[in-house]
């Protein structure tokens, strides 16, 4: 019975703060919108006017307040006046006025709210290959808010909407949003109706990535990198379905099918259009790499330690492509061993001594290549992984156990 | 017997008011407890027994749904406070039922397994089916239990209701099964609260047959 209730944690979670979002995945593009079409909606220090506007606004403060207090935002000033500076960068007119909130939740996800402030899940950092790529999140969901798309959407289906009190239907978002949102089934089908508050449309979607795009190129981030973020996301849906045995889910959240092909085809267009012969990219990967440096480790352990063999082993090849190092090839020793398959040990093994050889291996590698040792009677060469493993990190919480099987 | 649901529960605001919704509560008369009183008393398959300090609160068995050496206990309800027991398991069985087609899956239990390797399993238990979005590991060290070495594992969790839990684990394999007693409960007040009847409990454990 409880199994069900299970289903309902994170993911209520994530279902809830797409609400006010509709987030990163939701819609697709039909016909393709020019960027030199799209002009922001809005200028700078934009305030509603309209008396349900205003409403929408103070509800959104309550939950921006709650979010902003929330045990899961990551309170790193390096990252969040990074994640600042870039939506400041691609922001457009309203690049001043937005705020943004990095929250610890594995899963490749971002959303803007109706009032100007993005929440972006731990997840996304994880699955950005450079800063360009995060700055075309960014800027698609800033788009969102330049276009007005959560007003334009928000007025739209409330027409079609009396099933529940709009009030009360702000409430559940700002719940949600915070993580603080107690579904039961009941509740759980006034978040199916506050779920489609706030979806956008296709053609929202596609004027969210003609000015993101837009924003971006003229940033100075090269505009390719927008269709390069959703052929990620395709690839690793894809790949963790295919490895479950059976096809990504279509019609949810994280949909962008049918016209998946079509969409990056549309950016693929939009990059073309918008790239100036002769000037100069910057993908800004090495600045992105050592801002999230510290936090990469734990990005990856958040993601492996899910267990989803499929979407993490494509994750760790995408961002081996940029290199393998001691961290990757760790990690991928623990996507083996937590798969836990016939003959996962050797491979996780294997790993985890190709994992040592690199000067970045991190101390666990060390643990982990011991006790595969262990397991296969090398037991000197166990004790000497494990006293590295104890040099690295002396006051290392499992110490007393690791002591023992290097004793 | 129950499958490891106080540990979902736990880690799950939504979780709890979803079951009591659909569950049949006290008002019907039937309730999704059952007494345990002071006494000895089996635990999970019956492989292990154990003597609650006071009357604590069974989760009932749901039939086809949950482990059979699997039972979980509370005494403040289970987004409070939890021990759950692990009777015996044997080698590829699972803590806890799941669809074989879901894409993040808690890892199966083998008898060769390590001290970490147990954690690390209990680890993706939390991050999978109860939504912690963080777990650190507070120490890790050998403890006897049930007369065998065993270990202890202690540590704390995030969880996406935003409230950070303690627990701890004692367990040991024996014979290739693995017998196991944890406990889980809010950082605040009732980790230190419940923590010595978990400690008496642990102390009272036998291994039958």
């Amino acid at each position: 019975m409880c199994m069900r209730c299970a289903n309902l944690t994170r993911r209520s979670l994530l279902a809830g703060g797409a609400v006010a979002a509709a987030s990163l995945h939701t819609g697709v593009a039909q016909a393709r919108i020019r960027p030199q079409d799209m002009a922001p909606l809005i200028g700078p220090g934009f305030k509603p006017t309209d008396k349900d506007e205003q409403g929408l606004w103070k509800e959104m403060e309550r939950a921006e307040e709650e979010i902003a207090g929330s045990n899961l935002v990551i309170r790193d000033p390096k990252l969040t006046s990074y994640l600042q500076n870039i939506i400041g960068t691609v922001g457009g007119p309203a690049a001043k006025d937005f705020r943004i909130y990095l929250v610890r939740i594995p899963d490749f996800n971002a959303m803007m709210f109706p009032s100007g402030f993005a929440v972006v899940f731990s997840g996304l950092l994880l699955r950005m290959r450079n800063e360009a790529q995060l700055a075309g999140v960014i800027a698609h969901e800033s788009g969102h808010f330049l276009r007005r798309h959560q007003i334009r959407s928000w007025r739209d289906q409330r027409r079609k909407t009396d099933l529940f009190a709009i009030g009360a239907m702000l409430a559940g978002v700002g719940g949600a949003a915070g993580g603080v949102y107690l579904g039961d089934y009941v509740r759980l089908a006034e978040l199916g109706t506050i779920l489609s508050l706030f979806q956008y449309s296709r053609e929202m979607e596609a004027e969210a990535d003609a000015i993101g795009s837009k924003n971006m190129a003229a940033a100075g981030y090269p505009p390719v990198e927008m269709s390069n973020i959703w052929q990620q996301l395709i690839g690793e849906e894809n790949a963790s379905a295919r490895y479950r045995g059976k096809h990504r889910r279509r019609g949810s959240l994280f949909d962008t099918h049918p016209s998946s092909d079509a969409r990056m085809a549309d950016l693929r267009a939009d990059a073309a259009e918008l790239t100036v012969p002769g000037k100069v990219y910057d993908n800004g990967r090495a600045r992105y790499l050592s801002t999230i440096g510290e936090i990469r480790p734990t990005l990856l352990d958040d993601q492996v330690k899910l267990n989803d063999p499929g979407a993490s082993q494509y994750l760790i090849e995408t961002l081996a492509q940029d290199g393998w190092n001691g961290l990757l090839r760790f990690y991928e020793g623990e996507i083996w061993r937590l798969r836990n398959r016939t003959g996962d040990d050797v491979r996780a093994a294997q790993s985890y001594a190709a994992a040592v050889v690199y000067p970045d291996a991190p101390a666990d590698a060390w643990r982990w290549h011991g006790i595969s040792l262990m397991k296969q009677g090398r037991r000197a060469e166990a004790k000497a992984a494990f006293n590295r493993y104890l040099t690295m990190k002396p006051d290392a919480p499992d110490a007393a156990w690791v002591r023992q099987m290097a004793g | 017997m129950k499958a490891f649901t106080t540990l979902a529960l736990l880690a799950s605001a939504a979780g709890l008011s979803a079951c009591s919704s659909v569950g049949s509560g006290e008002y019907g008369g039937f309730s999704d407890y059952a007494l345990v009183r002071v006494a000895r008393v089996n635990v999970g398959d019956g492989q292990m027994s154990v003597v609650a300090p006071r009357n604590y609160n069974r989760h009932r068995r749901i039939l086809f749904s949950d482990v059979r050496d699997v039972e979980d206990w509370t005494l403040n309800g289970p987004l409070l406070d939890g021990i759950s027991f692990v009777s015996g398991m044997n080698n590829n069985r699972e803590l806890i039922r799941q669809r074989r087609t879901a894409n993040q899956q808690v890892p199966r239990f083998r008898s060769d397994m390590t001290p970490p390797e147990i954690a690390a399993m209990l680890e993706s238990l939390y991050r999978v089916k109860g939504g912690a979005v963080d777990l650190k590991t507070l120490s890790l060290q050998p403890r006897p239990f049930l007369g065998a070495n065993g270990f202890q594992w202690d540590y704390e969790h995030l969880d996406s209701d935003e409230l950070w839990r303690r627990g701890r684990a004692v367990g040991a394999v024996i014979d290739g099964k693995l017998y196991m007693i944890l406990f889980d409960a809010a950082r605040s007040h009732y980790y230190e609260a419940v923590l010595p009847d978990f400690e008496s409990i642990v102390a009272s454990a036998q291994r039958r047959g």
